[in-house]
């Protein structure tokens, strides 16, 4: 059970909004899978954690879906890597799941705070 | 590595793709190793953490595979392997099942393929279903009779039923060429022939409407074989003349590739007058109207019949006409032959499921533990039953592949090699067709279904805390399905056999029948003589005789008409002189046969009273006649017939005084009673078929060339039509009893041997479940012969109910053979009797040798092993 320490204060990924973090997380830059969580991890400052059986389905799906494109590189360690990179596709998904998560937190927030 | 390439790899490269998606965990898990080595870990901790961190590897590959397809076409490929490996594991087992499939799906789809192509496809002409055969009916026999041409022609002008109708009559065709002269299957035909059937030709025209009532144009159309042969296919043959019995006959056309009346096929045709003297000869057929069915034009042939009847008493007093659909005409006869085929492959079929499902239920047996298993483990009821019905499929698909490669063959040679003496009506147009192909795909699928269902309910039924406690690896249980299975296997097996053994009986009985002529060492030469006058044509015929009995070896040679075992023969009306003549429709009748001197010794045929022919019955000398048995009955009962004086209608009603009485023959068929029949010299009724007779010493085929030299020397222009030896004729003439019996006697075989197949691994897999108990008897005391006498006794049970259940299911069918048989009952005891005899021995044999196995059990081995 200590194990579980190193976890407190980190939050499971809502339902949904991991695409949008991988889509969001590839805006810039083509980025392999580890790559993803750690930034995915560091970005929130270590709240977020990406579990691998959540990561690797989900960059499957969305590469499925054709929102992602995937290349054999080799990483900055001289290491082979599978990188993901957004297709034109998956932009626009990005902008879309953008504003849905806008519109999600403006819903919340009301909800949490009437004003 | 774009969208298309990806769904394209999910599908045909999966190993790739698995390799792809482990590197890139392993790659994952080597980088969280780096960044954990940078971070100051210790070599070790850095690899355990990283691990620890990733969590189940087995579990996110099973994860993110499930992202890659449609499930259900993956789990379908899953089962679909985990069955391929599984059946692979045991060779033996599958072998048998997919061959006993293979047997079953092929023999069906044999027989449907002759079904479809025989039976049910219609025929190659436009519109073929309103092409129908008319027919007269004499006064006695209401036989189907060939037609008069006065009445064709009162038909052709009163009917309102038919759009079109044409007469012709099948010749043998005498034919000139480079290649010497030959005689080949010839229709003379009138002149709507074409049109009527409606088939336009490939090359040229046909012939012009409008009967010749005089004399016939000069013409021929040829059919597409003879223009391949005799004139290599080249276009320009219209126009150019061939000798078509001793007369030029322009070209005017060439019919397409398969043209052929179903039961005439005929090389050459040739226009027909319309000869109103002429007796009953020929065939008529005909096109309905649209919207006239056969029965409405049967009926309003039936009411012009009684017309031509009350107006022409002479010629058809008592004779009526009918309607047989052109179809029917062609393939009735067959018709139950095939059907009965189809019942029988049917049946095999069935044998073939029951035992392809009693070997699943004894392997379902053997993976109770596996399936009760992979349901503890949380596998669906839905999922093994998808899993056992894949398997199922996959038997039955390779099966039906097997079956349908057998059945290609099967087709291939029945085409190729059944001799031309069956006779079978369209064999040329069956082939593998869309239908046939697409009833072997149900004929599998539905065995799958058949054969799978019991043996995937019973597994679905299993209590699975009984069977995980059970100590042994296999289950007992569903003896009694499978026992069921059996008895219905063996209740086929009896069904079949005794089909089979009752068309053995039968074909044995053909062959034992005592035609009344000697076959042996005879060659027969049949020709149409070539136009001349009488005298010269009956001096022809006796030339050849001459010089044909001076040839080496030769003891007798006579010449006849038409010969016996051809399957007809010309009938007419004679009656006796001494009488007031019948009513014209109450005139007894018979065969008339054309016969010269030498005849009768050469087919030793016996005399019974007075003479044969001799030189000295020639024209101008008194008319003079022979009469076989029956006519002698017929006419005259028990007064003796010679002397007496008959008219014969034939003769123009002329009077003949009774020479001698010969013995009766069978002259059309083995298998057709003798008829009367009245025999005359063709000196004196000169007849245009000769057909010499030739008996020899030695081998009758060597004298085939000499007979043709003979007959060249004595007329070079006339061609022979065949030669045939006598024994082969009567022997073609019972080939398709003979195939039948040889068909039903393989088919019988396979049933025998599939049901004993059964009834064995029944037995055996009983005595290997029953193992323990033996043991248990043997240790307790019980004798070899005991344990022998059980086993026995058990297989016997199942063969005793199976027979029984088969012997009432037989007489129930025996309606469908009365046709088929000849003189042999359909319930023929004796044949009844052994088949049943031979059953039980063959179903103890089947059980005899797990029977013995279980005799030689050891109880302490066995009794160690629990």
């Amino acid at each position: 059970m200590t194990e579980a320490k190193p976890y407190q204060n980190r939050i499971e990924i809502l339902q949904g909004t991991l695409d949008l973090l991988i889509l969001q997380t590839l805006a810039r830059t083509t980025q392999h899978g580890h790559g993803i969580s750690q930034a995915i991890r560091g970005r929130s400052r270590d709240v977020l954690s990406v579990e691998t059986g959540s990561l690797y389905p989900a960059l499957h799906r969305l590469q499925k879906k054709g929102w992602l494109d995937a290349e054999w590189k080799i990483s900055e360690n001289n290491q082979r890597a599978k990188y993901y990179s957004l297709t034109k596709a998956g932009r626009k998904q990005l902008v879309a799941e953008q504003s849905k998560w806008q519109l999600l937190v403006q819903a919340v927030s009301g909800v949490l705070d009437p004003a | 590595m774009n969208r298309l390439e990806f769904i394209f790899r999910r599908f045909f490269k999966r190993r790739d793709l698995d390799r792809e998606l482990h590197d890139e965990l392993a790659s994952h898990i080597a980088m969280e190793v780096e960044s954990r080595l940078q971070a100051g870990e210790s070599a070790e901790t850095a690899r355990v953490g990283a691990r620890k961190e990733f969590g189940n590897i087995g579990l996110v590959i099973e994860v993110t595979r499930s992202q890659w397809g449609f499930a259900w076409v993956e789990q379908v490929l899953q089962d679909t392997r985990y069955a391929v490996r599984s059946f692979a594991r045991i060779p033996l087992f599958s072998a048998i099942v997919i061959v006993t499939l293979a047997l079953g799906i092929g023999s069906s789809t044999t027989i449907f393929s002759l079904l479809d192509g025989i039976l049910l496809r219609a025929l190659p002409f436009p519109e073929s279903n309103r092409l129908v055969m008319l027919w007269e009916l004499p006064p006695d026999t209401h036989k189907p009779n060939v037609v008069n041409l006065k009445n064709f022609v009162a038909w052709k002008q009163r009917n309102h039923s038919f759009k079109s109708m044409a007469a012709y009559v099948t010749w043998p065709l005498n034919l000139l060429s480079d290649q010497g002269s030959e005689q080949v299957p010839g229709l003379a035909v009138t002149s709507d022939f074409f049109s009527t059937l409606g088939t336009a030709p490939l090359l040229g025209r046909t012939f012009r409407p409008g009967e010749y009532w005089q004399d016939e144009p000069n013409e021929v159309v040829l059919s597409f074989n003879v223009w391949q042969r005799l004139f290599g296919g080249r276009p320009n043959v219209i126009g150019k003349t061939i000798s078509v019995h001793n007369s030029y006959h322009e070209i005017i056309g060439v019919m397409p590739r398969g043209f052929a009346l179903p039961n005439s096929k005929a090389e050459l045709y040739v226009p027909q007058a319309i000869n109103l003297n002429d007796g009953r000869n020929y065939s008529v057929v005909a096109r309905l109207r649209p919207g006239i069915s056969p029965e409405a034009a049967k009926a309003e042939m039936a009411t012009l019949a009684s017309e031509t009847a009350r107006e022409n008493v002479e010629l058809d007093s008592g004779w009526s006409a009918t309607v047989i659909p052109l179809l029917e005409q062609a393939v009735g006869a067959i018709r139950p032959i095939i059907v009965m085929l189809f019942v029988v492959v049917g049946l095999v079929l069935l044998l073939a499921c029951a035992n392809v499902a009693n070997l699943l239920l004894m392997k379902a047996s053997g993976r109770a533990r596996e399936i009760s298993v992979r349901m503890a483990l949380g596998a669906s009821r839905h999922r093994i039953l998808r899993q056992l019905l894949i398997e199922n499929l996959l038997l039955a698909i390779c099966g039906g592949i097997l079956g349908v490669a057998l059945a290609a063959l099967t087709v291939h040679l029945l085409k190729t090699s059944l001799p031309a003496s069956l006779n079978i009506p369209r064999l040329n147009e069956v082939t593998l067709s869309i239908p046939v192909l697409v009833y072997s795909a149900a004929a599998s699928i539905l065995s799958a279904v058949f054969f799978g269902l019991a043996p995937a309910l019973q597994s679905l039924r299993r209590n699975l805390t009984q069977d995980l406690r059970s100590s042994t690896r296999s289950v007992t249980g569903g003896r009694r399905i499978r026992s069921a299975f059996v008895v219905v296997e063996l209740a086929l097996a009896l069904v079949l056999v005794s089909g089979a053994g009752l068309m053995v009986r039968s074909f044995l009985q053909l062959t034992n029948v005592n035609t009344g002529f000697h076959a042996e060492n005879v060659l027969t030469a049949h020709m149409l003589l070539l136009p001349q006058d009488d005298q010269r044509h009956a001096q022809i015929v006796r030339e050849m005789l001459d010089r044909v009995r001076n040839l080496p070896g030769v003891t007798a040679a006579g010449s006849i008409g038409i010969l016996p075992m051809e399957g007809t023969n010309s009938g007419t009306y004679y009656y006796r002189a001494d009488r007031p003549d019948p009513l014209p429709s109450e005139r007894p009748g018979g065969d008339v046969s054309i016969i010269t001197p030498g005849y009768f010794e050469a087919m030793r045929i016996s005399i019974i009273r007075g003479r044969a022919f001799d030189d000295e019955d020639r024209a101008g000398h008194p008319l003079v006649a022979i009469l076989n048995q029956s006519a002698a009955r017929m006419l005259f009962g028990n007064e003796d017939a010679v002397g007496k004086r008959v008219k014969v209608q034939w003769t123009k009603n002329d009077e003949v005084t009774v020479v001698g009485v010969v013995a009766d023959i069978r002259h059309g068929a083995v298998n057709s009673p003798p008829d009367p029949c009245i025999f005359m010299p063709n000196e004196q009724q000169p007849f245009p078929f000769a057909s010499l007779v030739v008996r020899t010493t030695g081998d009758p085929a060597l004298l085939e060339e000499a007979i043709r030299k003979q007959v060249k020397i004595v007329d070079p222009n006339q061609g022979i039509a065949k030669i045939e030896l006598m024994r082969q004729m009567v022997s073609d003439s019972i080939a398709r009893p003979r195939l039948e019996a040889q068909v039903l006697s393989v088919f019988g075989l396979l049933a025998l041997g599939l049901a004993s197949l059964g009834l064995y691994g029944l037995i055996a897999f009983s005595v290997a479940q029953r193992s323990r108990e033996i043991g248990i008897r043997v240790a307790l005391g019980a004798s070899k012969e005991t344990i022998l006498r059980m086993i026995l006794g058990d297989g016997l049970k199942l063969a005793v109910v199976g027979v029984f259940v088969g012997l009432v299911g037989f007489i129930g069918l025996t309606h469908f053979l009365r046709s088929l048989l000849f003189q042999v009952k359909p319930a023929d005891p004796s044949t009844l009797i052994s088949v049943t005899i031979t059953l039980l021995l063959v179903s103890l044999l089947a059980s005899l040798i797990p029977a013995q196995r279980a005799t030689k059990s050891d109880p302490a081995a066995v009794l160690r092993d629990e």
